[in-house]
């Protein structure tokens, strides 16, 4: 008799950022933890920059300050917008998924089915459309602010 | 191994926090060019002297002081549950764990300082 065994559940760090055939939901989580770290590094930056400078007093500050205002650190700081409004518009989808929130009311299994993952593809869109009307609201500030 | 499920109840909820707390600090600092269209006028939140006004007040010290709380909780343990998708050894689990929460407390109590030292500048 054939044994079959079971494939192991675990891809290992290959399983961060590989999601094969999944739809559209399983690479927003891949954004979501790529979002997620990527801010926690900033905030080591920040709260440096934060706590060390400031705590110098004023020349120190603006000298930071003026280091940190060339055209480089200004798309940094965009891109953390950026990551910022991702991952709060992901996070309040996901806390609305999770407690049941966009389930809809059950319908009978009649062709076409309807199958959950179709039923919250809405909401992902309107999620999705929000992310971009927030990165240009930003883009917008960035440009009224001038690349100095 | 019960009681770390408390901790995704703790992330959504630090979860909501952070929008409400970082949506203040992000409107503030990101869009101060914006703001006076809407009779809101910030001058440069970034310069010594705005700077400095806010951190007089004990409600700017609060927030800020709120915030790193939320924040640090919500991304060490964000930290935390990316290295445990690895399923490592309940040892490692243990090690992770401690870790994190001990790298919390370090930076919590380094960065607040500032705040409750600026307040008397």
């Amino acid at each position: 008799m054939k044994i079959v065994k079971p494939q192991p559940n675990n891809l290992g760090p290959v399983g961060w950022i590989w999601a094969g055939n999944y739809k559209l939901e399983r690479y927003l989580y891949i954004l979501h933890r790529i979002t997620g770290l990527g801010i926690l590094l900033f905030l080591v930056f920040h709260l440096t920059a934060t706590t060390f400078f400031r705590i110098q007093g004023e020349p120190v500050w603006n000298a930071a300050m003026s280091f940190l205002s060339n055209p480089l650190f200004k798309a940094g700081e965009y891109m953390v917008a950026v990551a910022f409004s991702f991952h709060m518009l992901n996070g309040f989808r996901l806390i609305l998924q999770e407690l049941g929130f966009l389930m809809g009311k059950p319908v009978p299994p009649i062709y076409p089915y309807s199958d959950a993952l179709r039923r919250k593809r809405r909401w992902t869109m309107a999620m999705i459309g929000i992310i971009i009307i927030l990165c240009l609201i930003f883009f917008y500030d960035l440009v009224l602010g001038g690349w100095q | 191994m019960r009681r770390y499920t408390y901790l995704w109840l703790m992330q959504l909820i630090t979860g909501v926090l952070i929008a409400v707390l970082l949506g203040i600090h992000m409107v503030m600092q990101h869009l101060d060019k914006i703001l006076p269209f809407f009779g809101v006028n910030l001058n440069d939140p970034t310069s010594w002297n705005s700077m400095i006004e806010r951190s007089r007040q004990g409600i700017w010290a609060g927030i800020y002081i709120a915030l790193l709380a939320v924040v640090l909780s919500h991304a060490l343990n964000g930290l935390r549950n990316v290295i445990l998708e690895l399923t490592p050894s309940a040892r490692t689990q243990r090690v992770v764990t401690g870790s994190t929460l001990g790298l919390g407390i370090i930076i919590f109590f380094w960065a607040s300082y500032v705040p409750i030292a600026l307040l008397y500048h």
